[in-house]
């Protein structure tokens, strides 16, 4: 099948998806309380852009996402980075951290809560604490797919400490640097929405979970249509310079 | 003065238990301009011995000197080193990895890209410049390696079996082309190899180490006249010096 072919396809099933929405309500085939049409729900979505009270929200959710994402990738790189370079620091600590990467990390929402009050600080907190394993994890990889060899290369063609970092590290870590950020602002956004929804004043995911609640079905649809068209951007970006990055890779 | 003289150099490596020798004894002095290739079993130290002429290991004893200067770490102007296959960096293109010695000294830019390109060009592959290694086919790839460890002009080159990995026509193909470019370039070459038939085709003097601890047990004068030709190899004088070879490598416990 030629690309033409595929991109039309997948049109054609995102337009027939969107039809059905709006028409398997609005004929009654559906219960309209519990899947409002298309229609409406972007309708909705424009009003609530309009509303202060959204964009409020937006700023904070916004916030919280970007600061623990700030916080928890150099975090988690550099103890990632230490994990694989450092032998002994690697031989105490990773299985502690493999272990708790693997507990599910929303269990420890309500020490957050307990610690930092229900408040910007610990939404951001406990955003960075569930993303920053996943970074180390991704970090000791790309530590890892750095090749012996080329380190030996270029230590015979005379490089130093810094230009072996800059020259072999950096370019072989590359694409999966950029992996690492893709899946951890997943990571990161996911931690922001829970910490919200599960207790919250303020923010996308406290609205949502309050539409939720309140069974206001348009406004609950137009929330998870704006985040997921977030989140889907920053995810096509990164991607796209993970390409560019790793046209080497085979 | 011969371009590399190693004297009575020998290596233990830490082991759990005491040291493990791996080198003994060894002895070698090369002139300017020959073509040596050593030779011996797997695990018998011609790579550490390679390394250590590279500077990139230190030995637990003896000298090494190049040029009359000692050599205590890589020094690209003196030395240049091709390695195995996969050596290329994959994310750069055929020309930046010829030119990334220079790079690493900050040779300026118009420079270094001339001496690439002349380089690329001796070594047959003018016009694949802008290839990237996954798209160079494996002697293409060895080529480029050639050419990266001749950027620098150094006066002498190390080669750690450079063409092991690649298939048996290719092979050929590329130690001709390997006697092509030293005639022209004159360089010292060391060159390690597991072939036999390779060694005494290239070598102007085969040095045969025996298994670990390493040691040379044999120096073989290759007198075949050069240019080398394919026609050579059925020759009785090349079959006597591979057989020669051959046996000593056997002796070798």
């Amino acid at each position: 099948m030629s690309q033409a072919q595929i991109v039309a396809f997948r049109l054609a099933l995102l337009a027939a998806v969107a039809a059905a929405w709006q028409l398997l309500p609005s004929s009654g085939i559906v219960d309209a309380r519990l899947l409002p049409p298309l229609g409406d729900v972007l309708a909705m979505l424009g009003q609530l852009l309009g509303r202060s009270q959204v964009h409020e929200a937006i700023v904070v959710t916004a916030s919280e996402v970007v600061l623990a994402f700030v916080i928890a990738v150099p975090l988690g790189a550099a103890i990632g980075v230490l994990a694989a370079e450092n032998e002994y620091f690697g031989e105490i600590f990773k299985p502690m951290l493999f272990y708790v990467f693997s507990v599910p990390k929303s269990i420890f929402l309500p020490m957050f809560i307990l610690i930092f009050g229900i408040g910007f600080q610990q939404k951001v907190a406990y955003a960075a604490f569930s993303t920053v394993f996943i970074v180390i994890m991704s970090a000791t990889a790309a530590v890892e797919s750095v090749k012996a060899d080329h380190v030996l290369v270029a230590r015979s063609c005379g490089a130093t400490r810094t230009q072996i970092l800059l020259r072999i590290y950096v370019p072989s870590m590359m694409p999966v640097l950029l992996e690492t950020l893709r899946i951890s602002m997943i990571f990161n956004f996911t931690g922001v929405m829970i910490a919200e929804m599960y207790a919250s004043r303020t923010g996308i995911g406290h609205l949502i979970a309050n539409w939720g609640e309140n069974f206001q079905m348009p406004q609950l649809f137009a929330g998870v249509i704006l985040l997921a068209t977030v989140a889907i951007l920053f995810n096509e970006v990164v991607r796209h310079l993970e390409a560019r990055f790793s046209t080497w890779r085979t | 003065m011969s371009a590399i003289a190693v004297d009575r150099l020998s290596h233990v490596y830490a082991g759990a238990e005491g040291g493990v020798p791996a080198l003994e004894d060894i002895t070698i002095g090369v002139e300017a301009g020959k073509f040596v290739v050593i030779v011996g079993p797997s695990g018998c130290g011609k790579t550490s011995l390679l390394m250590m002429l590279a500077g990139l290991r230190h030995q637990t004893e003896g000298t090494i000197l190049c040029a009359g200067k000692p050599i205590s770490e890589p020094d690209p102007e003196r030395v240049g080193v091709v390695f195995q296959e996969a050596s290329l960096f994959p994310w750069l293109t055929a020309l930046d990895n010829v030119e990334f010695p220079l790079a690493l000294r900050g040779a300026p830019r118009d420079d270094r890209r001339r001496r690439a390109e002349e380089m690329l060009s001796l070594v047959g592959l003018d016009g694949f410049g802008g290839r990237y290694p996954h798209e160079l086919s494996g002697g293409m790839k060895q080529r480029v390696s050639i050419a990266r460890g001749l950027v620098q002009d150094p006066p002498v080159l190390l080669m750690d079996e450079p063409f092991a990995a690649l298939d048996e026509q290719t092979r050929m193909t590329m130690g001709h082309e390997l006697l092509r470019i030293w005639s022209t370039t004159r360089k010292t070459v060391v060159f390690i190899t597991h072939s036999l038939t390779e060694a005494v085709y290239l070598a102007d003097e085969v040095l045969v180490m025996s298994a670990r601890p390493g040691r040379i047990i044999d120096r073989i004068e290759v007198t075949l006249p050069r240019p080398r030709t394919y026609e050579m190899m059925a020759t009785d004088t090349f079959g006597q010096l591979r057989e020669r070879i051959w046996q000593q490598i056997r002796k070798a416990p």
